[in-house]
């Protein structure tokens, strides 16, 4: 008797010591220790290492961030996975990579579509780049394209207004159309004002061919040949050689011009630079321009920075009856460019539960909502609710810049044309040709016509050697287009 | 065969060696001679000297071997000139030597990483220290890594930098070795500096010179990381060097085949380089000696 009392007393004080703590970890994660791989921080590394911190409270479990710089992130992962180690639990990845990442990646367990919050995901997002071959293999966990920002204090200045009507005929605005950015832009170019008209990247390895792809959406995405920007989705035969293409790159070239001294070397880093110390009247890139340029502390034009979606073109090409269709307006295709940061848990992770637990934490409104109005975390807004909690961009933005800031960033995801970045098995093969036949055009080493020329040989080849049907059908998957 | 016993201790040794070294270097050359990719998975099928074919025939492979031959022919001829020719002044008892010998060291101790980043930001087009000085003296702004001469310069001046330390290391420490009694002579016979130099110092030190000369040739042929941050390569494919090329083909496209054949023909090219460098120089080194 004595024994069964002193059990039961046992059993009490256990009780009253365990299962408060018990009761904090929900779910009960003690003892498991995730490994996140991220790029070198703060750029998303700091956003997954907030988050591992408080899942940690959560779930008393811990989550170690490593990190490595982005161009080393992709041959990490790939070889971790082909050898089968259990390396990593969570990986943050571009979606241009998926299709390499894919066969080795756990699927999203149908719980978490199953939560209220899943329809909170813009669908642009949850139905496409967190899709492939019909599956959820990933997790969004930034949003990410171009938006155009200019200086509402050099667009609203009655003088230059005038001045430009004077010389164009026509009022001065935020661009709608290329033609009227090439007018802005040059406008604006005033050297011996320390002021240029635009900024974009033009390095090699420096982000880029995303600012070419958003020149090229406005002529090649034809609204009525869904998925044929970059091939033609019936036979995967490179379009990039198109008129379309080449008055794309005749703009991205011309660029050049109303950009910066050593514009030529700019990466997408550098543009922001230029647009947060007054050096450029506008730029096009992704969010994180107007984050820093609305900063006090970073940029010498807070206060003045105005948001648009990007312009777009009335003349689109039809690589089907290869001439070009005139629309009734102008047709505005914003870009996905890179598409925003994904996470997902490899296969042969031996904490799938706890690491997808962990990404849905990650990525839940709450967490994501804050981490998009942090500058620094490198986090784009992507779920309906970052759009429509305007007060919480207030400890950045003005009211008036808020405004526009999200509505750019909306307007982008709503457009009907948005153009979706091209995402294929062996990607890196198909961007270093592009890459490097891109930096001989803009050097002028090559014409615009023989540098595309260059680059859809070069497609064709690699769609030959990887296997043209599995291409195909890999393309068409990722254009969100049914099998052939 | 009067010891067999011998070969019982050897051979535990000679196996390891074998293992360790020689393993990977064979199954390197097996993978050169197949197609084998890991993006997208392609399954290994035997190519025979396909792949050596196809890197000889591209034009890319060709403009990479010459980039790299420029480079390397450039930065070590300088590197020789001057860090034999501050050798030299260090060696003849300058004043403050001491602080010479340890500030001329300080670049080769600095990780090549290192360098290259505060390369990157001294030649910046807009915000770098040398075409700020270039506007505040009414000069125009040189496009010092978006040209393509521009930035193998860049890239060749970074290189003497850094390297010609290890040149002045060396050869003082040849200097160090000379005996000065044909120094004594040679001033009782009146010969100059110069013919002292050309008639006593250069021939002593060739040896030397030769030595240092293929050490730094072999490493210059293996630069990556300043020409990665630097320039990433470009512009266009202007300065890709061979191992950025071959880093380019097995980390980001992951062509292992492919990889592997280029690994070969890189060795290829080191050791024809020192056959060459070798037969052409063992006469004079064999007189001398």
């Amino acid at each position: 008797m004595r024994g069964v009392m002193l059990a039961t007393a046992a059993a009490a004080a256990f009780g009253l010591v365990a299962g408060p703590a018990a009761a904090q970890c929900d779910p009960d994660y003690r003892g498991v220790t995730l490994t996140a791989g991220s790029q070198t921080g703060p750029f998303i590394a700091s956003a997954v290492q907030v988050a591992g911190a408080s899942w940690a409270e959560k779930t008393c479990g811990r989550v170690e961030v490593v990190e490595f710089p982005f161009g080393e992130l992709y041959p990490k992962y790939l070889t971790a996975m082909v050898a089968g180690e259990a390396s990593f639990d969570v990986i943050t990845f571009a979606p241009a990579w998926t299709p390499d990442f894919a066969p080795y990646l756990a699927e999203m367990p149908d719980y978490i579509r199953r939560t209220r919050v899943w329809q909170d995901i813009h669908p642009v997002y949850r139905d496409r780049l967190m899709v492939w071959n019909g599956k959820h293999l990933s997790q969004t966990i930034d949003g990410d394209l171009h938006t155009l920002s200019y200086r509402t204090d050099l667009f609203n200045d009655p003088a230059e207004q005038e001045a430009f009507e004077d010389r164009y005929g026509y009022a001065l605005d935020v661009p709608q159309s290329w033609d009227q950015y090439y007018d802005v832009a040059e406008f604006f170019t005033r050297p011996d004002d320390g002021l240029w008209g635009t900024a974009e990247a033009f390095r090699r390895g420096g982000q880029q061919f995303w600012f070419f792809f958003t020149h090229a959406a406005s002529y090649t995405n034809h609204p009525d040949n869904p998925g044929s920007m970059f091939f033609d989705p019936d036979t995967m035969d490179a379009l990039i050689n198109t008129q379309g293409w080449v008055k794309a790159l005749e703009d991205y070239i011309r660029s050049v011009e109303y950009s910066p001294p050593g514009a030529l070397n700019f990466s997408s880093g550098d543009i922001r630079t230029a647009f947060a110390g007054g050096q450029v009247a506008m730029n096009f890139d992704w969010g994180d321009t107007g984050v820093i340029a609305a900063d006090p502390e970073q940029s010498q034009v807070s206060g003045n920075v105005g948001s648009s979606v990007v312009p777009g073109s009335s003349r689109i090409w039809n690589h089907k009856t290869d001439q070009w269709d005139e629309m009734d307006e102008v047709v505005k295709s914003p870009f996905m460019a890179f598409g925003g940061w994904q996470a997902a848990v490899p296969g042969s992770s031996r904490k799938i539960e706890a690491a997808w637990d962990f990404i849905e934490h990650l990525s839940n409104p709450e967490n994501s909502g804050v981490a998009a109005i942090t500058g620094g975390s490198g986090v784009n807004p992507y779920r309906f609710s970052h759009f429509t909690n305007v007060d919480r961009w207030l400890g950045i933005f003005s009211a008036d810049e808020a405004e526009m800031y999200l509505a750019a960033q909306k307007g982008s995801l709503d457009a009907p044309n948005v153009a979706i970045d091209m995402r294929l098995p062996g990607y890196f093969s198909y961007t270093e040709v592009l890459e490097i036949e891109l930096s001989k055009a803009l050097s002028g080493d090559v014409s615009p016509k023989e540098a595309l020329d260059a680059i859809a040989e070069e497609w064709n080849d690699l769609t030959d050697e990887f296997g043209r049907d599995a291409q195909l059908a890999a393309y068409r998957s990722s254009m969100g287009l049914p099998p052939l | 065969m009067r010891e067999p016993i011998k070969y019982v201790f050897i051979w535990p040794a000679f196996l390891v060696v074998l293992i360790v070294a020689l393993f990977p270097l064979f199954y390197s050359l097996i993978v050169s001679f197949q197609s084998m990719r890991l993006v997208p998975p392609v399954p290994p099928r035997f190519v025979g000297l396909g792949n050596y074919a196809d890197l000889l025939g591209q034009e890319r492979f060709r403009s990479v071997v010459g980039t790299t031959s420029l480079i390397v022919f450039c930065s070590v001829t300088v590197q020789y000139v001057l860090g034999f020719a501050i050798a030299l002044a260090l060696h003849g008892k300058v004043a403050a030597e001491r602080l010479f010998r340890v500030t001329f060291l300080l670049p080769m101790l600095m990780a090549p990483i290192a360098v290259a980043m505060v390369a990157r930001m001294l030649f910046h087009s807009t915000v770098g220290p040398i075409n700020e000085f270039f506007t505040l003296v009414g000069l125009p702004n040189l496009p010092f890594l978006t040209k393509a001469s521009w930035a193998l310069g860049a890239i060749i001046t970074v290189e003497v930098w850094q390297w010609t330390p290890f040149v002045i290391l060396m050869m003082l420490a040849g200097l160090q070795t000379l005996p000065s009694e044909v120094y004594e002579a040679a001033d009782l016979e009146n010969a100059t500096p110069w013919q002292q130099f050309w008639g006593i110092t250069f021939p002593m030190l060739l040896p030397i010179s030769v030595a240092v000369i293929f050490i730094r040739v072999i490493e210059s042929f293996k630069i990556l990381d300043t020409v990665f941050v630097l320039t990433g390569g470009g512009p266009g494919i202007s300065t890709e060097t061979l191992t950025l090329f071959a880093y380019q083909e097995g980390f980001k496209k992951f062509n292992l085949g492919y990889t592997s054949a280029l690994s070969f023909l890189f060795l290829i090219v080191i050791i024809l380089f020192g056959v060459v460098y070798l037969a052409v120089l063992r006469p004079t080194l064999e007189k001398r000696s």
